[in-house]
């Protein structure tokens, strides 16, 4: 049954309906509603427009309620069920409109409601407000987490022979109540190498550890952490927390081809967290420039670097309010732990965070500007002079394409007042359509929206008559306004462009009249104007081709400067619009469903009773202090529990982007309060959170299980998960920290700071990981599979996923191959237990046990024998010689001497300074520069037998003459030859005998000349009428691109596999 | 079956599942114990699932509807000459553009197919066409993006990593969810199978099928510098050392990671194998054809069969079906080379007893107009993007075949009877998969999200 036929049907039910009403002796009114309605309300409608639930703002529990109506208006026209919302709904006509949501009503309930309307919709129930029941905001700050931060005192505990550190008396309360006692304290070499993993990301230097364990001083741990917390590898450490945060990307994502990818500002970004953090930078104002630079800093300052933060999300495919609810995300989760972007749509499901919140921040943004600008000095002048072309270029085509587009606006006023006439015809911004110079464009049909009714509302409209003939409604003179509309202002544009001839420098028209309406065409609120900024915000203004334009350019400005090492860093930044304006709340979140007008204001839930909007600009400066103020209970809880979190692996809180009513309480509340007290009194420093937090005996506990076994059985009832900290938490090591690790160890870590990024294996990219390119957009897999943050969003702390997926990049991929090679290059050692123990060292920074020894040993030295046996049987050479035609073989076969994981070439540039272009892929390959350089894949037959050769040889390139091409057999000599251009050729033999160990060659030269000469050739070979015939294909048959990996492997020496055994283990992934 | 659910931290699984204990089968799935894939004897849904995998033809840029299942020939009547009613698109069009493509009844059910799918339409009375698609704007990038994650434009997990996430893998050798493309990628590259906020494990494993030789088609499946001996001997030390490193020490992640390279190490011989289509005989071989589609259907078959949940197939790189000239041309190519391999499929599924419980998805992500787009004032012979209507359709698991369920207008505009969103097509294929829509949730950023949103009705009339 279709949706459309019910409703046939309904019609048919619903005049029964009424034949039946009227035949029957007259119901009253009341008693209809309380036998046939309200039980309906009831059962159907009022759990979700009732008492607690106010869908779309409607209830239907009272007679106010209806009338009243939500969102939508009156839900019903008493005596009109064919104009009631309500009757609509049920009759399901209209996809988005049907109720109730799931579960239609039967037929003749739909009738019952018809009939009931129709009568006029008696309703007796009274009594009820029909007013919607808002967040109670008063019971909304009762929850922990808005209450202000309080002044705990650590406990006094009875007993306490372990620490009377602030930090340890909270947690050993807590634990003394569970009936649990705190672990030991670890040794010294997991005291460094926890201590330097959790504070700069690398492992300690064997020298480093040393240092420490043989420093008795009492105060050696103490020193260990200030000279950690002074190293510049700390901030790029815990930058990288803050960047997961911050949803950093070099890149902006899907954009269109036109607009360039890199954004311009990620590194100066980057670098900015990185030195803000190595400097101890107040978190207050860490927060502030973040939010506010613009409006803090001078022009030039580098912090304005610091707007990145709100600046470096998705372009969301120039979506404005897609990218202001990203703003709102990252700023609210990130620096307060709220999720106000679920308010975007309806009021906040748990939290007291009304949709009027997420849209008093919206009109903040929306009143916010990007703009590019920079944030430094320039290092030298090379760069200038190309620049000053490339940006002459964009403003001058930006300026032409803006007045262009003005004076198209101001030609068709007319066009634009019928345009108001049929909204429908111009869709929103979401909707992309192709406009090009002839189009109205519906920017400018709503810029006149909202200027004509800015108008009406004034005290002296210029457009009165207009408005006037618009509340009658009569097309025909609506039209004929709009052309006597489109003459007046056309003459207004001719009186002002004569003026303008003669007085080049007027400021406006003689007649104040004219003036007023040449205002309607050239003021900032023209409708017809087109604001001057960067194109990233203004694209929906201008024609598709001059968006691809003005991208273009941009994009060579761009470029020049990140290409430019002297260039000055490039910051962009928010800045505030000359005009804000005032939010209107998105029902539903649609933009194309604007309901009432809101300040722009802070969240009230952490604002005082009857708190003012914002009066600055657009407020951000505002809603920056609003975060910093240490009033806020908020700011200072969140970013003490991430700094606990990245310690002690999860926080107080479990949810760290996450303080409202659905989080877990913290687990230690007075602690919290106490760190977070603490925080704001040393004047927001982190170092000074991470120093009470490291020099605790919590932190310094180990990490092991309780050695006694009624302990261990212990905590495994009372606290499993070890929530209350009775030891500390092993950590597993990042991708960043293992890489960076692997490299440090291989001795090959390149520890410069700051700069481009550059790709995860980039050859030469031996650069920490913080540097690795970050392309959102497509993240190498091995970032995702080792669970990367996702730069898309704001990751408050990563998935910790095992999958075999991590495995088989650690075996196979080989850039640990690499690093096991480097690493076995530093091995000193006269034998090989020296050595296996300097491996250790530089590995672990400890010498191996006896057994371990013993293993290593018999791993190296039991190598090559049995290894060299398991290699694969070789079907398959790849070579290079000179053909001989008189012979119909190959003068001499020298094999290639390289292979780069994808083809036998030269050396590992192609074309090889020696060999040229000699190339053998798996499906073809490319000769080499002259004739004496033929490529040749040989094969060479494994046992007697007679074979088939099934084959395509193909040449596609048109410059050139093409190539020659040889089947030749090292007893038969030549089998087939040809020469090709352009062309595909099957070379397919029969009945090839051959003994074991005979060859085939496949020979390729350039013809006479050295141009285009790239083929594909895979041959297969097939064992015909051998034994075993009937069987899987693939058993008798050779396959020249099948086998071409399987045949290239070059082991990794004994030692390498090794030195990546130990790689790979736990005591190297895991910190204890 | 397996499911990969405790490559998380339980406790934290279960947390942002939203599903609470008890609720879905899932608590009972996760393992502490094993840390890696825990294992169950029977699937834990939210109902009795009809279908246990996906296979999804993707014909990217966007197949004309009214080219291929949805007649229209009120379109001759009007042909030259406008229709009376046009919708706005992205770009302008003219006048009325009736096929030029011959439709044919086929089967008991006699529902008309175009002969661009004359192969596949063999076997409509297993199909359910749905005439009545409609998506949100008529551009590539946000209706990809709402086709395959829900969302046209915010960050959001896959349907794929969506049913990884709900159902895990019944292989755990072989990746769950693969995207295949010949070529490279489709426009929004990996965003269309980006498991988002869902761990990375569940996105889709990208497979570039133009690749012939097995090595190629999977990352690091493949090593370059050990061989199967000299693997599993370092493999045995690295087991001996970890577990010496476990000695007094409490940490269920050791476990998983020892696992993990057991696992690994076999999954080079599975993958592999699973991906090789030489060992199929030549008479299936030839079902599918020789192209590279032929190739990409083939490998899908030979996955599913082993248990990967849901695998997608893109016609290839870019957008090709986006024809907006000479529509007749490029669709006749591209039809031609995904026809043989779809009804190759249907018929080996069917052969094998498979298509029961497969569940086999054919669509792009928007439709095209039924009027000629212009250039300027000439006709390009092309059709523009169609948002307002288009057709999918489905077979296999659970669903009535020989079906058309809604429809567009009389020209082939907008869906007009049943009109049918995206995430009512979710809603389905999660029911089907024994998943409802309503629960599959997961808590990020304070919200329990779904697949499909606040909105999504299940397609009855569909249903077997």
């Amino acid at each position: 049954m279709t949706k459309v036929l019910p409703s046939l049907k309904i019609a048919g039910v619903a005049l029964y309906w009424s034949a039946m009403a009227h035949a029957a002796p007259a119901v009253d009114g009341t008693t209809f509603f309380e036998t046939k309605i309200r039980p309906l309300f009831i059962e159907n409608c009022q759990k979700c427009h009732g008492d607690k639930k106010q869908e779309n703002g409607l209830r239907l529990d009272s007679k106010a309620g209806w009338q009243n109506g939500g969102d939508h208006g009156a839900a019903i026209k008493p005596g009109d069920p064919e104009n009631s919302l309500m009757i609509k709904a049920v009759r399901r006509i209209d996809k988005n409109l049907q109720m109730p949501p799931k579960h239609p009503l039967k037929d003749e309930e739909i009738a019952a409601l018809e009939e009931w309307v129709k009568m006029g919709a008696p309703d007796p129930r009274q009594g009820t407000s029909a007013a919607k029941k808002g967040i109670d905001m008063t019971e909304g700050r009762k929850h922990w987490a808005f209450q202000p931060i309080g002044h705990p005192q650590p406990p006094t505990l009875a007993i306490n022979t372990w620490s009377h550190s602030a930090v340890d008396c909270f947690i050993l309360e807590k634990l003394q109540r569970a009936g649990l006692q705190p672990s030991p304290a670890a040794d010294r070499l997991t005291l460094i190498r926890r201590a330097t993993f959790d504070l700069t990301g690398l492992s300690p230097t064997p020298a480093e550890v040393e240092a420490f364990v043989s420093d008795l001083a009492p105060d050696a741990y103490a020193r260990l952490i200030e000279r950690l917390l002074a190293s510049p590898h700390y901030g790029e450490h815990w930058a990288r927390h803050w960047l997961d945060v911050a949803r950093y990307s070099d890149t902006k994502g899907y954009v269109y081809a036109r607009e360039e990818k890199m954004w311009i500002h990620a590194t100066s970004y980057r670098d900015w967290v990185v030195k803000a953090l190595n400097d101890d930078m107040p978190y207050d104002r860490f927060v502030q420039l973040q939010v506010a630079a613009d409006q803090i800093e001078p022009a030039g300052s580098p912090h304005l670097a610091a707007m990145g933060f709100l600046t470096l999300g998705r372009r969301f495919l120039g979506v404005t309010h897609d990218i202001i609810d990203d703003r709102i995300d990252v700023v609210t989760r990130g620096l307060l732990g709220l999720t106000t972007a679920c308010a975007r749509c309806h009021d906040h499901k748990y939290d007291p965070i009304p949709t009027r919140d997420y849209y008093a921040l919206y009109g903040v943004f929306q009143s916010s500007a990007e703009k590019v600008v920079p944030c430094g000095l320039a290092k030298g002048t090379v760069y200038e002079k190309e620049w000053n072309v490339r940006e002459q270029k964009l403003r001058e085509t930006m300026a032409t394409r803006r007045e262009e587009q003005s004076a198209r606006v101001r030609a068709t006023v007319k066009e634009h007042l019928i345009a108001q006439l049929e909204l429908e015809k111009y869709p929103e911004e979401a909707f992309g359509q192709l406009l090009d110079l002839n189009d109205i464009n519906p920017v400018f049909v709503r810029r006149w929206k909202s200027y004509l009714s800015e108008d009406e509302k004034s005290t002296d409209p210029i457009f009165a008559e207009w408005h006037a003939l618009k509340s009658k409604g009569v097309i025909k003179d609506l039209h004929e306004a709009a052309a006597r509309y489109g003459t007046l202002f056309a003459d207004i544009e001719k009186q002002w462009r004569a003026l303008l001839k003669s007085q080049p420098d007027a400021k406006a028209l003689p007649n104040t009249a004219d003036e007023r309406l040449r205002g309607v065409l050239y003021t900032l609120d023209s409708p017809c104007y087109v604001p001057d900024e960067h194109i990233a915000n203004t694209e929906m203004f201008f024609t598709a081709s001059t968006v691809v334009e003005i991208w273009k350019l941009q994009g060579e400005v761009d470029r020049w400067l990140m290409q430019n090492a002297d260039a000055p860093p490039q910051a962009t930044i928010l800045v505030d619009r000359s005009k804000p304006s005032t939010p209107r709340i998105f029902t539903r979140g649609n933009p194309l469903t604007k309901g009432a007008e809101v300040p722009r204001q802070f969240l009230q839930v952490l604002s005082e009773e009857n708190a003012q909007p914002f009066v600055n600009g657009s407020g951000r400066l505002e809603l920056a202090q609003a975060i910093a103020n240490p009033s806020n209970p908020l700011t200072a809880r969140v970013m003490v529990n991430r700094v606990w979190q990245h310690h002690f692996g999860h926080g107080l809180v479990s949810t760290p982007s996450d303080f409202g009513k659905r989080a877990e309480i913290p687990s230690h509340p007075e602690l919290l309060d106490w760190l977070a007290q603490h925080f704001t009194l040393s004047g927001w420093s982190i170092k000074e959170m991470h120093r009470l937090i490291m020099l605790s005996q919590t932190y310094q506990q180990r990490s092991g299980s309780p050695s006694d076994a009624i302990e261990l059985t212990k905590v495994h009832q009372l606290d499993p998960e070890n929530r209350l900290l009775w030891r500390m938490n092993p950590h597993r090591l990042s991708f960043e920290e293992a890489r960076d690790a692997w490299l440090a160890a291989s001795g090959e870590l390149n520890l410069i700071m700051g700069g481009r990024p550059e790709s995860l294996f980039a050859k030469q990219n031996t650069r920490r990981t913080l540097y690795t390119l970050v392309d959102r957009e497509n993240l190498p897999t091995v970032l995702r599979t080792f669970d990367f943050a996702n730069p898309d969003l704001s990751i408050p702390q990563r998935n910790e996923t095992t999958v075999p997926q991590q495995a088989l990049f650690s075996l196979n991929h080989p850039f640990i191959a690499s690093r096991a090679s480097a690493i076995t290059q530093r091995l000193k050692g006269s034998d090989a237990a020296s050595k296996i123990s300097h491996l250790y060292s530089l590995l672990y920074q400890r010498t191996p046990t006896e057994h371990e020894m013993e293993s290593a040993l018999n791993f190296v030295q039991l190598d090559s024998a049995p290894l060299a046996q398991t290699k694969q049987p070789n079907a398959w050479q790849y070579g290079y010689g000179e053909w001989d035609e008189a012979t119909g073989r190959i003068k001499s076969f020298t094999s290639l001497p390289h292979f780069n994981g994808s083809a036998w070439q030269g050396g590992d540039n192609w074309p090889d300074e020696k060999l040229g272009w000699v190339q053998i892929t798996a499906t073809g390959g490319h000769p080499g520069n002259d004739r004496q350089h033929a490529v040749v894949r040989r094969w060479i037959a494994p046992q007697d037998g007679n074979y088939t050769l099934t084959s395509s040889l193909i040449h596609e390139p048109e410059p050139g003459d093409g190539i020659r091409a040889f089947v030749s057999h090292n007893k038969r000599g030549l089998l087939r030859s040809t020469s090709l251009h352009q062309s595909t050729e099957q070379i397919n033999l029969e009945t090839i005998a051959m003994n074991k160990s005979d060859t085939l060659d496949f020979i390729v030269d350039i013809r006479d000349g050295l141009n285009s000469d790239q083929f594909l050739w895979s041959p297969m070979i097939k064992l015909s009428g051998g034994a075993g015939s009937g069987g899987d294909i693939a058993d008798q048959a050779w396959f020249a691109n099948k086998d071409f990996d399987a045949d290239t492997i070059t082991l990794l020496p004994p030692w390498e596999q090794l030195a990546q055994v130990l790689m790979l283990s736990n005591e190297f992934m895991f910190v204890d | 079956m397996k499911y990969p659910s405790s490559i998380l931290s339980r406790r934290n699984f279960l947390k942002r599942s939203g599903i609470g204990f008890g609720m879905l089968g899932l608590a009972g799935l996760l393992s502490e114990k094993s840390g890696l894939y825990a294992s169950s004897a029977t699937p834990h849904t939210h109902f009795t699932p009809k279908a246990k995998r996906v296979i999804h033809f993707f014909l990217n840029g966007g197949p004309s509807h009214v080219d291929t299942f949805d007649p229209k020939p009120a379109l001759l009547k009007y042909a030259s000459k406008s229709l009376p009613q046009t919708l706005i698109t992205e770009r302008k069009t003219g006048t009325a553009f009736p096929s030029p493509f011959k439709f044919q009844r086929y089967g008991q059910s006699g529902i008309e197919v175009s002969e661009l799918f004359a192969k596949t339409a063999q076997h409509i009375d297993d199909i359910a066409v749905i005439r009545s698609m409609y998506a949100q704007v008529p551009n590539h990038e946000p209706s990809l993006m709402l086709m395959n994650c829900g969302d046209s434009v915010q960050t959001r997990p896959s349907l794929g990593s969506w049913l990884m996430y709900g159902l895990g893998s019944e292989n755990e050798n072989l990746p769950g969810f693969v995207s295949m493309c010949p070529g490279g990628f489709p426009i929004k590259g990996a965003e269309n199978w980006q498991s988002a906020f869902l761990p990375g494990a569940m996105q889709g494993t990208y497979v570039d099928s133009q690749h012939t030789a097995v090595n190629k088609l999977i990352e690091n499946i493949h090593s370059p510098h050990a061989n199967a001996n000299t693997q599993r001997r370092q493999l045995d030390l690295l087991r001996q050392i970890n577990i010496e490193h476990q000695r007094g020490r409490i940490d269920p992640r050791l476990d998983a990671r020892i696992e993990s390279f057991e696992l690994a190490f076999r999954m080079q011989t599975s993958a592999s194998d699973a991906f090789d289509i030489s060992h199929e005989p030549k008479h299936i071989q030839d079902l599918y054809g020789s192209g590279v589609h032929g190739r990409q259907t083939l490998i899908a078959r030979r996955l599913l069969e082993r248990g990967v949940r849901y695998v997608q197939l893109w016609h290839g790189a870019g957008q090709p079906w986006d024809h907006h000239s000479k529509i007749e041309e490029g669709h006749r190519k591209l039809a031609a080379e995904i026809d043989q391999p779809i009804a190759a499929l249907l018929s080996d599924l069917k052969q094998r007893g498979m298509l029961e419980d497969t569940l086999v998805i054919w669509g792009g992500e928007f439709g095209r107009t039924p009027t000629v787009e212009m250039s300027g004032n000439a006709a390009t012979l092309g059709r523009d993007h169609n948002h307002y209507g288009f057709s999918t359709w489905m077979a296999g698991g659970g669903i009535k075949g020989g079906t058309v369920y809604g429809s567009t207008d009389e020209f082939g505009f907008a869906a007009q009877e049943n009109p049918t969103s995206v995430h009512d097509l979710h809603a389905t294929i999660l029911h089907l998969m024994g998943l409802d829509h309503e629960q599959l949730t997961y808590r990020y950023a304070g919200r329990d999200f779904r697949l499909t949103d606040v909105h999504g009705e299940i397609l009855k009339n569909i249903l077997a």
